[in-house]
């Protein structure tokens, strides 16, 4: 096997973990895997309860996010499989990915989120619909801020009194997944956590 | 009845298999031609089932078949398993639901009167060379010029190059590396300055012309099908050409069915030389154009210099051979094996003088450190083996740290030689390997030099 992001030969060191399946063998060698620099940002909010970003937007990370979401590469969901399962897997909650607009979904073929998921065999439910095609990074800050709500909760689906996890490939500046979080608490969560796999900067 | 149609659409699309959804026309302009017949639809990844269920792919862009270079998702568009290559992915997907086009319709002319501005002369040597491989291409034969470095190979290109042009033929350079392509354009365009030349290679913009003289790395040559009555293949062996199964595919569709390839290398793999005896025809010189011989490399042991530039200490020997190179006001490039050392070892050299720059594949400046080095702007550079073919530069002074490595087999240690002593101005300079251990490749790369001076040849 091959690195899916350099293409050199992949060492595999056999370990208990990946061969009893608890840990999935890395997709990446251990030069591209170095590459990507952890931040583990925890923050407390109150429309967001608490929110944790995993990697900084480097830019090893910004190629990354290319080759993946622009040049439609979905072999690349799985590579942070591990990163993503150990952040969500003790967790006794319902996860929900951010959602593409369906009309992006059809262009991209692919919904980057909940395919990273579904490689990390994460169970998630589907509960959110996207309003609007709008895309964040076209925007300024002020425009994102100033926005109405991007998000509604998909008909037929109920929202208990617990607590959700909303997953996102990025954080800018948190508006995406600000209205996300105050769809769901309107509808009757009891608490809203946010994990992404990026950081940038504001 | 045909309806009148945008002729850029032809120039552009002869020759080439495209993205349908990525041309630089219209959609409205091609579906017309498509439904005209003019233009014809192929799907992007063909599957055939194979044994226990699995299925067989084949990229029709760039004709890979590793299985382990295909994935399989549930795609949003076509709402169902989808498969797409990843070899050629950097050009834009093709997937199982992707549509390429070719163009079926009226081929466009091509002009047939060429002027050539070269002003030299060919050695007999050259001529000789030359005049084989016009007769080669006569008879559609694969020809390989097996030249020494510094020989003048692009030069005993260009009598067959012009008299392709002018019988109205589509032309093709095609080397592995951009670097080669970017030293090439130039001398081309001076010495056919009446013809419609392209340069492609990752990240250069498309010329909406029909282009008759084509310069591409190989990688591009998975866009182009059944386009050129030749490819020339400049540098065969270099990397990752002579690795890549599928940019060896890459150049045989490229040619017109029956048109041949020719090969110009001064270091053939065995496997190409023996193909070519079998197959084609060979040329072979192993005499400079200005007729002095290659530098022979000099060893010269630099023991646990690794550890050395670890520590940030620059070995003793290295220092006054650099030092001596500024004195002498004379350029120089400096090998490593390994991109990591190199950058350790930049800072310790601009101790000596802060000019000198570094350079690899990926790096930035790569293109204009390279021609400040010809400028005389910067006194020298430190590179990766990225430099080993393909430039010129007068006076040029080599060494290598590290001779001993795997990636300088014999053909790279060769490579980097031919880089010395290239102008009729400069025809010495200093080949040094450095070495912690002489290698059998160091020695065979010797061993041939000699042999090639004293006239000889492997064969």
């Amino acid at each position: 096997m091959n690195c899916l992001l350099c293409e050199q030969r992949l060492a595999s060191i056999p370990s208990w973990k990946s061969l009893l399946a608890v840990e999935k063998t890395s997709l990446i060698c251990e030069n591209c895997s170095k590459s990507f620099e952890r931040v583990d940002i925890k923050e407390e909010g109150d429309v967001i309860d608490q929110i944790t970003s995993i990697y900084t937007y480097n830019g090893a990370m910004r190629e990354y996010l290319h080759q993946y979401k622009f040049l439609q590469d979905v072999a690349l969901a799985g590579v942070f499989a591990n990163e993503l399962r150990s952040e969500l897997a003790r967790k006794d909650a319902i996860v929900v990915p951010i959602p593409m607009h369906p009309q992006k979904k059809i262009e991209r073929t692919f919904a980057h989120v909940e395919e990273m998921l579904a490689s990390a065999r994460i169970p998630f439910k589907d509960l959110l619909i996207k309003t609007n095609t709008e895309v964040m990074g076209e925007k300024t800050r002020e425009e994102r801020l100033s926005m109405r709500n991007l998000f509604a909760i998909k008909p037929g689906s109920t929202i208990h009194n617990t607590t959700y996890i909303l997953v996102d490939d990025i954080y800018t500046t948190g508006t995406t997944l600000r209205h996300a979080a105050s769809v769901l608490k309107e509808a009757g969560a009891k608490r809203v956590e946010a994990i992404t796999l990026i950081r940038a900067e504001k | 009845m045909t309806k009148p149609f945008n002729p850029a659409i032809r120039d552009f699309l002869d020759g080439r298999i495209w993205l349908r959804m990525h041309t630089p026309f219209t959609s409205e302009e091609i579906d017309a031609l498509i439904d005209a017949g003019h233009i014809q639809i192929i799907k992007g990844i063909e599957s055939k089932p194979s044994f226990l269920n699995q299925k067989r792919h084949l990229c029709n862009r760039c004709e890979n078949e590793d299985s382990s270079r295909f994935t399989t998702f549930h795609c949003a568009k076509c709402e169902g398993p989808c498969t797409y290559c990843r070899q050629c992915l950097k050009m834009g997907r093709v997937s199982s639901c992707t549509e390429l086009i070719v163009w079926n319709g009226e081929k466009p002319q091509y002009p047939t009167n060429h002027t050539i501005a070269w002003q030299g002369t060919l050695t007999p040597y050259q001529q000789k060379a030359s005049d084989e491989l016009t007769d080669s291409q006569n008879k559609r034969v694969s020809h390989l010029i097996y030249a020494v470095c510094g020989s003048g190979k692009t030069e005993i290109l260009f009598p067959p190059i012009h008299k392709l042009l002018t019988e109205g033929k589509r032309v093709c350079i095609a080397a592995p590396r951009v670097d080669v392509i970017l030293e090439l354009e130039p001398r081309l365009r001076s010495a056919f300055p009446n013809t419609k030349i392209e340069a492609v290679y990752g990240g250069s913009k498309p010329t909406m012309e029909a282009s008759q003289l084509v310069l591409a790395t190989t990688h591009q040559l998975y866009r182009f099908l059944h386009a050129f009555d030749a490819v020339f293949v400049d540098e065969a062996d270099a990397f990752p050409y002579k690795a890549d199964a599928t940019l060896q595919k890459a150049v045989k569709k490229a040619v017109k069915p029956g048109s041949p390839v020719h090969y110009v290398t001064a270091t053939p793999s065995d496997k190409l030389l023996s193909e070519m005896k079998k197959t084609g025809v060979v040329s072979i010189i192993n005499r400079r154009y200005h007729g002095h011989p290659l530098p022979i490399p000099k060893f010269i042991p630099l023991w646990n210099y690794e550890k050395q530039i670890r520590k940030g200490k620059l070995p003793r020997k290295l220092i006054d051979w650099t030092k001596q190179r500024l004195a002498n006001k004379e350029p120089f490039l400096i090998f490593f094996h390994h991109i990591g050392l190199m950058e350790e070892a930049e800072p310790l050299f601009q101790l000596i003088d802060p000019r000198i720059r570094s350079v690899h594949a990926a790096h930035p400046d790569r293109k204009e450190h390279v021609q400040a080095l010809r400028n005389k702007e910067l006194p020298g550079l430190l590179t990766t083996t990225i430099l080993e073919r393909g430039i010129t530069i007068p006076n040029v002074q080599v060494a290598v740290i590290g001779a001993e490595q795997q990636i300088f087999d014999k053909g790279a240690l060769i490579q980097i030689g031919g880089r010395v002593g290239r102008s009729a101005d400069y025809p010495t300079g200093d080949f040094i390997l450095f070495h912690n251990g002489i290698t059998y490749a160091m020695d065979e790369a010797k061993t041939e030099i000699d042999k090639l001076n004293k006239g000889g040849v492997r064969t």
